[in-house]
């Protein structure tokens, strides 16, 4: 049995799960009430019980994903000022070279391969998609919930301006979701038909060796390694619990 | 036998002139007395004269003869009908119009009429209340006509809709465009707002004019008020609540709500719920707290154009650029990927 890391905490794992739920629920309700005049969206709505009860399920759901949102960015605070995780989602110099030299090689215009930290500049892009598109549909949706009470203090007009904002983003999360991340996450040669990390929290040391070398040359051979990136400690969590079987793998 | 046969026979075919004004004449021998009258149980006086020209100048005059309505009186002098009320009298004749205008009779059986008279309620109008009896004219000439027959029983709300935008056009000019109370309740299957699905259809109903080109182009009227309601919140919402399920939930405004019923004034009237003027306090009738803002976030049945709405049209041509964009940069990295895999095999 080939060795495994753990990539993900029980934390990220289930905010995951959650995350995904209330997602697709979103979707299922939100996406009818744009498209109102496709027969598939009346089915929908027929199947909730109607489009009132549609609404309150999306109210709900939106709620539930501020929510996790807002406790998604206090964990990742406490998380980096505690000094338990790393920077390892914000963006660098290294992610657009690495993009540039990624599309080349797709491009077959150069043989040259990029290697990998422990989120790529796919990944990263993803992520901060999702936390921008998420501070849209947040604050579009709490102006559509409460219009009379942001029309207090706003112009009217920034009612329908949210509602366009709102259901167009969320039309963006969602064929985001559907293509992007799906192909990622399924389709994609390297893991199909199904990325089990986030699930199970454990990703195989060959494919560490293959997306993510740098991470795993910084958990072999320390935050001094000639890859690693300066001052930034890895993202393992050192509270998890071992793998078992190669618990002397992390860097405790 | 065979006389009796060939009898009924010519009753049945239609009578030539000549026989008609013979039979008509057989009753005016005492109905042409213009003193002859009954009194009634209940102490009703019913006139029983019939004036020849009034009956001839009626839409029956050249067609019909007393007992083709009368169809119980088949012998001279007739048996006394004991009748305790005028109302009692329309009432039996009730069922004698079906025989010829069998489809508008049965039209009337799906009538909030004929609800209110299958309560038992004896005031609810028959045929010959809108109609008349022995001086039948066309129901809708002048035009005008309708909505006075109507007020006969509605006086309130006719008076109100005399006032209204349709109203005065139909009063001051006999205006053949505005809708008269028939053009929307009806005429024979007469329905009102507690009809089951009338509420839900009242968009329609309004866009049967409203979204009719050619008839707003004359009077300088958008048709895309149908189609702007219809695509905002309120419009989408009364679609998709057409499934039964809904129908405890709470009111979303549709066209009477803001524009108002048989008061419906021009937009532009100081009286109008949805002059700017009126607007904050139409939109409170729902949204119990709005401010003065509040109403700029409905657009007035106007498209979002960038004089009329600039950041809402703003907003639409960002993500008209956007979300292609995302998605093209998106699936073109998928298929370089995939090219990439199945040509490095």
């Amino acid at each position: 049995m080939s060795r495994t890391y753990i990539r993900f905490t029980p934390r990220q794992r289930l905010e995951h799960a959650a995350m995904m739920t209330v997602f697709t629920l979103l979707v299922v309700t939100g996406l009818p009430q744009k498209f109102f005049e496709a027969s598939l969206s009346v089915w929908i709505l027929d199947l909730l019980g109607g489009v009132d009860r549609a609404r309150w399920i999306h109210r709900a759901c939106g709620l539930a994903f501020t929510g996790l949102a807002l406790l998604h960015v206090g964990w990742v605070l406490s998380d980096v000022l505690r000094g338990r995780a790393g920077l390892s989602m914000v963006p660098t110099r290294k992610d657009f070279t690495d993009a540039v030299v990624t599309l080349r090689f797709y491009l077959g215009v150069s043989n040259e391969q990029t290697r990998f930290d422990r989120f790529d500049y796919r990944q990263k892009f993803e992520y901060w998609g999702l936390i921008l598109g998420s501070v849209v549909v947040i604050l579009t949706g709490l102006i559509l919930l409460w219009p009379v009470t942001v029309a207090t203090y706003l112009p009217g007009e920034v009612i329908p301006a949210a509602k366009v904002a709102h259901s167009n983003e969320g039309l963006l999360a969602f064929l985001t979701i559907a293509v992007w991340h799906i192909y990622n996450a399924h389709f994609n040669p390297d893991v199909f038909p199904f990325d089990t990390t986030i699930f199970t929290g454990r990703i195989s040391e060959e494919r560490m060796h293959h997306e993510h070398p740098l991470e795993l040359e910084r958990i072999l051979h320390g935050p001094g390694g000639t890859h690693g990136t300066p001052g930034a400690p890895h993202d393992l969590e050192p509270g998890a619990p071992p793998a078992p079987g190669n618990g002397g793998d992390r860097r405790a | 036998m065979l006389v009796a046969f060939i009898l009924a026979l010519t009753v049945q075919a239609a009578p030539d002139a000549a026989t008609r004004i013979d039979q008509i004449d057989t009753c005016l021998t005492c109905h042409g007395d213009e003193t002859l009258e009954v009194t009634l149980e209940n102490g009703d006086t019913q006139s029983l004269f019939i004036s020849h020209e009034v009956f001839a100048r009626s839409v029956h005059g050249d067609k019909l003869s007393c007992v083709d309505c009368h169809t119980d009186m088949v012998e001279i002098p007739h048996e006394t009908r004991a009748f305790s009320s005028r109302r009692e009298i329309s009432l039996a004749y009730y069922e004698q119009c079906k025989r010829c205008h069998f489809q508008n009779y049965a039209k009337t059986l799906d009538s909030v009429h004929d609800t209110a008279l299958a309560r038992g309620d004896t005031t609810a109008p028959l045929c010959v209340d809108c109609h008349g009896a022995h001086d039948v004219a066309p129901p809708n000439q002048p035009r005008t006509r309708i909505s006075q027959t109507c007020a006969s029983c509605h006086a309130g709300v006719s008076a109100v809709f005399a006032r209204s935008v349709h109203g005065r056009a139909l009063v001051d000019t006999g205006s053949a465009d505005v809708p008269t109370c028939t053009d929307c309740h009806r005429s024979h299957d007469v329905a009102g707002p507690h009809a089951g699905n009338w509420i839900d259809r009242t968009p329609e109903l309004c866009a049967s004019c409203h979204a009719d080109t050619p008839l707003m182009e004359k009077y300088g009227l958008s048709t895309l008020v149908h189609q702007t309601y219809l695509t905002d919140f309120h419009g989408v919402t009364a679609r998709l609540r057409r499934s039964d399920r809904d129908r405890d939930q709470p009111v979303i405004a549709r066209c009477t709500d803001c524009h108002g019923v048989h008061d419906i004034m021009k937009v532009d009237d100081p009286e109008s719920p949805v002059i700017r003027a009126n607007l904050v306090k139409t939109c409170q009738r729902c949204h119990a707290d709005a401010t003065e803002n509040f109403p700029a976030a409905w657009l007035s049945h106007y498209e979002p154009t960038w004089e009329r709405a600039p950041l809402v049209a703003a907003v639409t041509l960002a993500y008209k650029f956007l979300i292609p964009f995302m998605m093209g940069g998106l699936i073109l990295q998928i298929l370089l990927h995939v090219w990439r895999v199945v040509v490095n095999r």
